[in-house]
């Protein structure tokens, strides 16, 4: 009885994990086959299964013959780096100070904070597309990337975070010493390691996958970031071949592999925080 | 956030005798200001001014290629809202994935949870498959899914024609658009809420089903009556930030049909960035906005309002 029962466990799970896992099995195997196969394979179990005899890099090779894709792939690396490097220091910085230090209209300003986690950013975008565009930073990097380096939450995160931090370590850093600033970079910067990689993860995977908002502030093709690039790859050539779109989407999807792989804990762990408090 | 902003009062109210007796140290204030000052720069900049600014232009006639020529219209705006056919449809196209793909995509992830959280062998490849969608992007599962449901030549109808389904449009079709993007979208968002869910599972003291057990509770009960309230704080956090992310829904809609066929998936997000962006008319597109973002906020009040109701109850 306890073997029918799990047999028929692992047989539902695995028919739901099928469900999940086809679509990107036949993604990835179909960028490694010509289009004439992919289109022949498709009602046998090769649209699943691979045969070695028959992959190869040919759509890959062609695929860079007519777009560099590693350029837009590279600005996308960019901008993402940049929004968590900038990001994480002044939305900490905002945070440490709403902790730490006391000051007129602290608590003014921490509402004001909590306030503006409310609005829905999204939704007001094309207010926000007029006010970088009569600030003349339209089709510049700086102004696709400043607006979403300011983070609400993560100021408000930063602030939960630095407020059970210890004073005494701030306080041996002072007679060692150091500045405010100096104390901050030093001291409270390494001693919160892990709070710095949890919300840079987030930050990082959120500039990635970010559409809309370079839609509408970049459109030069060379600025930018691989979600617009590919979009514009795949609605231009409508026709282009079903290999080489599925090789541009493995490779987009790679570097993301790897970070998931890497930083795992902190994605969940980040998420669970920034969502129950 | 009005608990929040109740506990940051609450804090508020402990430190004020502290801080009666003890004066502001001038170094403190030029600390905090100076650490303060980019991200507060940066919030007034690209925040609070498009909000200004949604609600001046949203009662001009405001053409991004006349900028001279705006004048103040009132609520002519608004009023053109309630007969815009096209805006009613993205209104409704978008309350429709709104209600469809919340429950449909949170079921899901509680299921998968449910199945990941038995301490069995191998459990941890099944947590990995549910999860895997989710490190795709929205643009890259768009076009995957658009690709995959080609009515000609795409794999789904084949496979469907292996088990004698003839050829459905989907993405093609304006009775089957909408809800093809409702299951595209629960198919790749489930997995990241599983997660959450089985966070929540793993925290649920074991010692109240071994209780149940004694006292000859089913597993139907023990869910209904342990889990589900259990769960609660995660399925209230879940069902808002769903919700409000639902609503926003643009970037499939773009990807893949492009608020066709027949406007059927057309959303409000979308309309705003066609009117505004695509056709410069920003006084119109500012009006949608401002209601929008209230609409919004409304909504997530309502819901915070809710559960709290059927706790006290």
């Amino acid at each position: 009885m306890k073997i029918v029962k799990k047999t028929l466990f692992y047989l539902m799970a695995s028919l739901v994990a099928l469900q999940f896992l086809l679509p990107l099995i036949w993604m990835i195997l179909s960028s490694f086959k010509i289009d004439d196969l992919i289109y022949k394979d498709m009602d046998t179990i090769f649209a699943f299964v691979p045969r070695f005899s028959d992959l190869s890099l040919d759509s890959y090779v062609e695929l860079l013959g007519f777009y560099n894709i590693f350029k837009n792939v590279g600005n996308s690396l960019i901008y993402a780096s940049v929004t968590v490097v900038v990001g994480l220091t002044i939305n900490s910085l905002a945070g440490y100070a709403l902790a730490r230090f006391k000051f007129p209209f602290k608590d003014w300003i921490l509402i004001f904070i909590i306030a503006l986690m409310i609005v829905p950013i999204e939704a007001t975008i094309l207010p926000l597309f007029l006010v970088v565009n009569e600030m003349g930073l339209i089709n510049t990097i700086p102004g696709y990337l400043l607006p979403f380096i300011i983070n609400v939450m993560n100021i408000f995160l930063f602030r939960q975070h630095f407020l059970s931090f210890p004073g005494e370590l701030i306080e041996s850093g002072k007679i060692d010493g150091l500045s405010e600033v100096g104390c901050f970079f030093r001291i409270v910067m390494p001693s919160s390691l892990n709070m710095y990689i949890t919300v840079g993860i987030l930050t990082f995977l959120a500039s990635w996958n970010d559409f809309l908002w370079p839609v509408m502030a970049l459109s030069n093709a060379d600025l930018m970031p691989i979600q617009v690039a590919l979009n514009a790859v795949f609605a231009d050539t409508y026709n282009i071949f079903t290999s080489h779109m599925m090789a541009a989407l493995t490779i987009v999807t790679i570097p993301i592999v790897i970070l998931y792989i890497i930083f795992q804990k902190y994605i969940v762990e980040g998420s669970m925080q920034s969502g129950i408090k | 956030m009005k608990k929040l902003i109740k506990r940051s009062v609450k804090v508020r109210n402990t430190t004020e005798h502290l801080r009666q007796s003890e004066h502001y140290k001038t170094r403190d204030i030029v600390s905090a200001y100076g650490f303060l000052s980019p991200a507060l720069i940066l919030a007034i900049l690209f925040i609070v001014l498009p909000i200004i600014l949604a609600f001046t232009y949203g009662f001009t006639d405001y053409y991004l290629l006349k900028p001279n020529d705006k004048e103040f219209i009132g609520l002519e705006n608004f009023k053109r809202m309630m007969t815009d056919e096209v805006l009613i449809q993205s209104f409704k196209n978008t309350i429709k994935f709104v209600v469809f793909v919340v429950p449909l995509q949170l079921s899901m992830a509680l299921g998968l949870a449910l199945i990941v959280n038995k301490k069995v062998k191998g459990v941890g490849f099944f947590r990995t498959a549910y999860f895997s969608p989710a490190v795709l992007s929205l643009v890259v599962i768009s076009i995957l899914w658009t690709v995959m449901l080609n009515p000609t030549s795409g794999l789904i109808n084949e496979l469907l024609a292996n088990v004698g389904i003839s050829k459905q449009p989907f993405l093609s079709s304006a009775s089957q658009a909408m809800y093809t993007i409702i299951a595209i979208s629960a198919w790749s968002g489930c997995g990241y809420q599983m997660m959450i869910f089985l966070a929540g599972l793993k925290n649920i003291d074991g010692s109240l089903y071994e209780a149940a057990d004694i006292d000859g509770a089913n597993a139907f009960q023990k869910f209904l009556f342990i889990t589900i309230p259990s769960l609660k704080p995660i399925l209230m956090f879940l069902v808002i930030t769903t919700t409000i992310q639902a609503f926003k829904l643009i970037v499939q809609p773009m990807v893949m049909t492009s608020g066709g066929p027949d406007y059927s998936t057309i959303t409000i997000l979308q309309y705003i960035y066609e009117y505004g962006f695509r056709h410069r008319n920003i006084g119109y597109a500012s009006a949608i906005t401002l209601a929008f973002t209230i609409f919004l906020v409304v909504i997530s009040i309502i819901i915070k309002k809710l559960f709290r109701e059927e706790k006290a109850a």
